[in-house]
């Protein structure tokens, strides 16, 4: 689905030139749910901006589906992200001057051939996942934390991407708020076998997927298997 | 996508007020002064009914009060304008001549139609020929009005409209008081000679006979002259007239001369007021361009967002010109609410025509200028690289 090789990031500013990501190396198949651990500033949000087209690394290949981004234009690249891609940000990033269905409808307004009507449905069933439906003529200011994180999710899943890239999905939300988006999460993995790739700081949400990724200043540390992965397996 | 604007604009109504109402107003600026020039010049556009090239304008004042020996006078002064080769024609005018700065008009009934007021203008049988007037239907003022019973008139086309509307005008009698009446002998096409920016109105001629008019005196003599004829021929004429007219102070003037000066009168206020308005839609347009910039910078968190979406970076630029596109069209909805109630209250005595020209003409301006103003901050909006908009939240 995404590999990375040899994947290397530097941000230049005037002053300091930072190295966010050293020597990727990464392959994520289709299907699987990954999750990518390290302390504050080690790159995670960076990776997953690489892996999402939403910027370019500095040197090294990404392939998606095994075609090289540097393939595409910008248009194209849009496109996959429309297509495939389905973002859940750190900070929510919902319109404030959107109601949660309008902000949910977003990714299918970039979509041709998506009509109103059907745009609408599909919104509401997103919001059904998500245990959102009595909440869609509610603006982002109107929602607590977690329920925005929710209408974000709906966002993600309204695509119907066959890639999730969660930063943080449950970062700013109380333990069992955590536990509901990670159930829904779950649940697209292995209903929908959504390929699911999440950032985390949190031990007991990473050790429920199947594979943890462990970063430590721009490089990875460590890729196992976890017990839930031994323990599907079984 | 165009229903996804509307909404967004919507929902930021209260932070896109200022917008909206800036927009409003420079709108109304723009109708009104684009319907003060269309006014005028679609006035300048018509005929004017008459051919003032080649036509002098003689003012005589005597020095006298002795009306007799003026009138006398004036008899001889005629005959010798009217013997000079140089001279096609001549007629005597009261002072209201095309393009006079005098004016003089009388409130007309007929049947029904009361008080409609009309310029007057006294003439000579003569002044047909000098002006080159059209009479469209009966006849000019002629030596057989020397025996009518009424007092006969020409009308203009403009007067026979709004006097007599379909009905035939030629020989109806128009009461001027309890012992006279007017008889329309004649119409004539347009007679616009205010200024070339004068709009259509009603105008109508009596017939000046200065034979029957002992102890009156006019002051004023249109002459037709031969083309060509100059400052020479104007120097003898004035001689030869100062030598009848003792003491008479004497001017000729041009009417090419006073047609532009009544011009000036209406082109200086039509440039100032384009100025004002020029320098108004600079300023407007440096606000609208530094609020949208403004705004499209405080925007980058969405922008990234939607680019994560999967917007292309064309698909922003239009948004946001689009935008800016909708936010005008508030502006001009409400604009246009205004402006529109100038022809369906009949404010002014204006043609509802104009009042459109001049309403498309500012929709037209306000557009452009938006999207002008909109597209460079749309410009840097669409190129923003979407991992840097997320990241700046
Ligand atoms: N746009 C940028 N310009 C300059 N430096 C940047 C930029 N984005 C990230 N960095 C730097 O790159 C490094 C990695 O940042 P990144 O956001 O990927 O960290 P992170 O692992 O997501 O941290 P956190 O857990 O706090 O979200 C940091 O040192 C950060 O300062
Ligand atoms: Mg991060």
């Amino acid at each position: 689905m995404i590999t990375l090789s040899n994947i290397e990031k530097v941000y230049q500013t005037k002053t300091i030139e930072t190295v966010a990501l050293q020597n990727v190396n990464l392959h994520i198949p289709k299907g699987e749910f990954v999750s990518v651990m390290g302390p504050s500033g080690c790159g995670k949000s960076t990776l997953l901006n690489i892996m999402g087209l939403l910027d370019e690394p500095t040197s090294g290949l990404v392939e998606i589906d095994g075609t090289p981004i540097s393939k595409y234009k910008d248009k194209e690249l849009a496109h996959i992200r429309n297509q495939k891609l389905g973002f859940v940000f750190q900070s929510y990033h919902l319109i404030n001057d959107l109601s949660v269905l309008d902000n949910v409808e977003l990714p299918l307004l970039y979509r041709r051939g998506a009509s109103a009507a059907e745009t609408r449905k599909l919104a509401m069933t997103a919001l059904e996942k998500v245990g959102l439906s009595a909440r869609t003529k509610h603006f982002p200011a109107q929602l607590s934390g977690g329920q925005r994180q929710r209408v974000a999710i709906a966002r993600a899943l309204i695509g119907q991407p066959e890639v999730i890239l969660a930063d943080e999905p449950t970062g700013n939300l109380d333990s069992v708020m955590g536990e509901e988006i990670m159930n829904i999460l779950l649940h697209l993995n292995q209903q929908d076998g959504t390929t699911i790739v999440m950032v985390t700081h949190d031990e007991n949400m990473a050790h429920k997927t199947e594979r943890l990724i462990r970063f430590f200043d721009g490089q990875q540390v460590s890729d196992a298997r976890t017990a839930a992965f031994n323990f599907q397996q079984v | 996508m165009i229903r996804h604007l509307f909404k967004l604009i919507w929902n930021r109504k209260k932070s896109n007020f200022l917008l909206i109402t800036e927009i409003f107003f420079c709108f109304l600026v723009l109708f009104g002064v684009l319907s003060f020039i269309v006014y005028n010049v679609r006035n300048y556009t018509k005929p004017l009914g008459f051919e003032h090239d080649n036509v002098w304008l003689l003012t005589m004042r005597p020095s006298t009060d002795s009306s007799a020996l003026n009138h006398q006078n004036l008899e001889q002064v005629l005959q010798l304008v009217r013997t000079f080769p140089e001279v096609q024609q001549a007629s005597l005018t009261s002072s209201n001549a095309p393009f006079a700065f005098s004016q003089m008009n009388n409130n007309l009934s007929y049947g029904n139609v009361k008080d409609v007021m009309a310029d007057f203008y006294e003439v000579e049988d003569d002044f047909k020929e000098v002006m080159q007037l059209q009479v469209r239907e009966g006849r000019w003022f002629g030596m057989q009005d020397n025996a009518s019973h009424h007092a006969p008139i020409v009308i203009n086309k403009a007067l026979k409209q709004q006097l007599f509307g379909e009905e035939d005008a030629l020989g109806k009698l128009i009461p001027v008081n309890d012992s006279t009446n007017y008889q329309v002998v004649g119409i004539t096409e347009h007679f616009r000679a205010g200024s070339e920016f004068a709009a259509d109105e009603p105008a109508f001629f009596t017939r000046l006979n200065l034979p029957r008019s002992p102890n009156s005196f006019w002051s004023e003599v249109l002459i037709r002259v031969k083309p060509g004829t100059g400052i020479a021929f104007e120097e003898k004429m004035v001689k030869q007239v100062a030598g009848i007219g003792k003491g008479w102070a004497l001017e000729v003037t041009t009417l090419e001369k006073m047609r532009q000066n009544k011009a000036k009168l209406t082109m200086i206020p039509m440039i100032a007021l384009g100025l004002v308005c020029a320098f108004l839609i600079l300023n407007v347009a440096l606000g609208l361009f530094g609020v949208l910039w403004y705004n499209i910078n405080s925007r980058h968190g969405e922008i990234g967002l939607r680019r994560a979406l999967g917007a292309a970076s064309g698909q922003i630029y239009r948004q946001f010109i689009g935008e800016v596109l909708v936010l005008a069209t508030f502006g001009l909805l409400l604009g246009v609410m205004f402006a529109v109630q100038l022809p369906l209250l009949q404010v002014f005595d204006v043609e509802s025509i104009v009042y459109t020209v001049a309403i498309l003409g500012a929709v037209v301006v306000i557009y452009l200028l938006t999207i002008v103003c909109a597209f460079y901050p749309s410009r840097q909006a669409a190129a923003i690289h979407p991992a840097i908009a997320l990241h700046e939240d």
